[in-house]
């Protein structure tokens, strides 16, 4: 949306003269201005097209301003809607809290100065056109955070390829040569022969830092067996390298679910004991991953470490500050139509996901 | 009668390297290679190996759904998956469909002994050697 793109103002009055009026006075805001007689013509204006300000009378016959205000608040798409009211009578205090209540934003009292009218009415209209201009931001950083989440995945998954597919066979070669060698110690010298041993020893560190960089990056189990089993292999690994004991329970019916399901549960999990390990302090972790009974995959991480600072043992469902990598989880569950829960506090940490699982989608194993 | 042993992997490198160390035991002899699980299967099929080495993760195919269709077919036949990824899940899903041995490909000299006990000690093997067979290989 360009900055300058106008925005529409809605105004409401049963006389035809006072819109006239109106319309002299807004004419130079240079934004769409739409006439409604009525608070019926009103609410049709209101379902087609999005309005940024409604000007109305309070005093119509039929439907008053107060009722159509009522209203215009109950449809949860007008809630943004900057209501102004206009009105000859109805000026005490009561009549202008009682606007207010129903979500006015002004209330004008007749004769108007067009200067001030003018003025309000342009707070709203640009305020309206930023708040459209930042959702639309929002929009096209959900959709390229989406893409980079994704991206990185496929990075990943190639150079974790690379690595399988170019390294790992010269690794296997050169295991099996040296099982050659060994056979034949017997004509080396003992000098040769605790060389030969000590390149073992190198081939086989080489093969385990090689293994763990793609598995980390990503695992072979994922693609090929399914989330369960690489989850399970990452647990193994992820302990072993921590010191960090963690159990697993994970209920044996979930089968295949949809790659792009798999890969970010998997990177949830990954990224909540990359967490255990960092931050908590924890020496346990539990994954636990299950079917809920209203068809949700569940997906669990919890801890008994120190707790998150900043969450104060209240649970949050909203935005948060931790980070690249809760903000990730958040992106990549809001992607998939999950949503994502934190209770921490001084006796641990429970990162809860919850994903909608398309029964249809699911093959088993 | 020689041992004759299949075998799947998409590394030319690591086929080359297993023959060597496999036909470093005169008794034993390569029958076949594939470079894919479905070309490993038809190959299965076609020369009743008495034994195959398989990998894991290869285009098409992984090792395992190769394996389940070989048991299939003659499910006496052992298996060995020879694979980067070696964990005791994998083992798991490899015994689930008749995969006798999962060893690791950066430790590899323990299979030559491996294969021994899996072969036994007379090693005319379960699977019947069709004549003429035998130097079939290569079916890239």
């Amino acid at each position: 949306m360009r900055e300058q793109e106008k925005v529409n103002i809605l105004m409401v009055d049963d006389q035809p003269g006072k819109l006239i009026t109106y319309e002299a006075i807004l004419g130079e805001l240079n934004e769409n201005l739409i006439k409604a007689r009525s608070g019926k013509e009103a609410l049709d204006h209101l379902l087609k097209t999005d309005i940024a300000v409604v000007l109305m009378d309070v005093s119509m016959p039929e439907l008053d301003g107060f009722e159509l205000a009522d209203m215009i608040r109950q449809h949860p798409r007008f809630q943004k809607v900057a209501i102004i009211f206009i009105s000859a009578v109805h000026l005490t205090d009561i009549d202008r809290l009682n606007a207010y209540q129903r979500g006015a934003v002004d209330y004008i009292a007749v004769p108007i100065v067009p200067e001030l009218l003018r003025a309000k009415v342009r707070v709203f209209a640009d305020l309206h056109r930023k708040t459209r201009q930042l959702e639309m931001l929002n929009r096209d950083l959900r959709s390229l955070s989406a893409r980079l989440l994704a991206m990185q995945d496929e990075e990943r998954r190639r150079i974790a390829r690379d690595l399988h597919d170019g390294i790992g066979p010269l690794i296997a070669a050169l295991s099996m040569n040296n099982g050659m060698l060994a056979q034949q110690t017997k004509k080396l010298g003992p000098e040769v022969a605790e060389v030969l041993q000590q390149n073992n020893q190198l081939v086989e560190q080489l093969s385990k830092e090689t293994r763990t960089i793609s598995h980390l990056l990503h695992p072979p189990l994922l693609d090929e067996i399914g989330l369960l089993p690489a989850i399970k292999m990452f647990a193994e690994g992820f302990a072993e390298r921590s010191s960090v004991k963690v159990a697993v329970e994970l209920s044996p019916d979930i089968g295949r679910l949809p790659p792009n399901v798999e890969i970010s549960i998997f990177r949830i999990v990954q990224e909540c004991l990359t967490n255990v390990y960092r931050h908590s302090g924890s020496k346990t972790a539990q994954i636990k991953i299950s079917h809920t009974p209203d068809k949700l995959l569940s997906v669990q991480v919890r801890d008994e470490g120190k707790g998150m600072t900043g969450t104060n043992g209240a649970s949050t469902t909203s935005g948060s500050s931790h980070g690249v990598g809760l903000s990730g989880m958040r992106e990549r569950l809001r992607e998939l139509g999950g949503t994502l829960e934190i209770q921490s506090g001084k006796n641990g940490t429970t990162v809860s996901a919850a994903v909608p699982v398309n029964k249809t989608m699911v093959k088993s194993l | 009668m020689r041992t004759r042993f299949l075998i799947v992997d998409d590394s030319e490198l690591v086929r080359k390297s297993l023959r060597t160390v496999l036909q470093a035991n005169p008794d034993w002899e390569i029958c076949g290679e594939a470079p894919d699980g479905e070309t490993g299967v038809q190959l299965f099929k076609e020369l009743h190996p008495n034994i195959v080495i398989l990998d894991f993760q290869m285009p098409g195919i992984n090792g395992i759904e190769a394996a389940r269709r070989m048991s299939e077919f003659a499910p006496a036949v052992p298996i060995v998956l020879f694979t980067q990824h070696a964990s005791t899940d994998l083992e798991r899903h490899a015994k689930e469909v008749g995969i006798r041995s999962v060893v690791s490909k950066t430790n590899a000299f323990p299979m030559v002994g491996m294969i021994e006990a899996l072969l036994g000690p007379v090693d005319s093997g379960p699977a019947v050697a069709e004549p003429g067979d035998s130097e079939k290989s290569q079916a890239e």
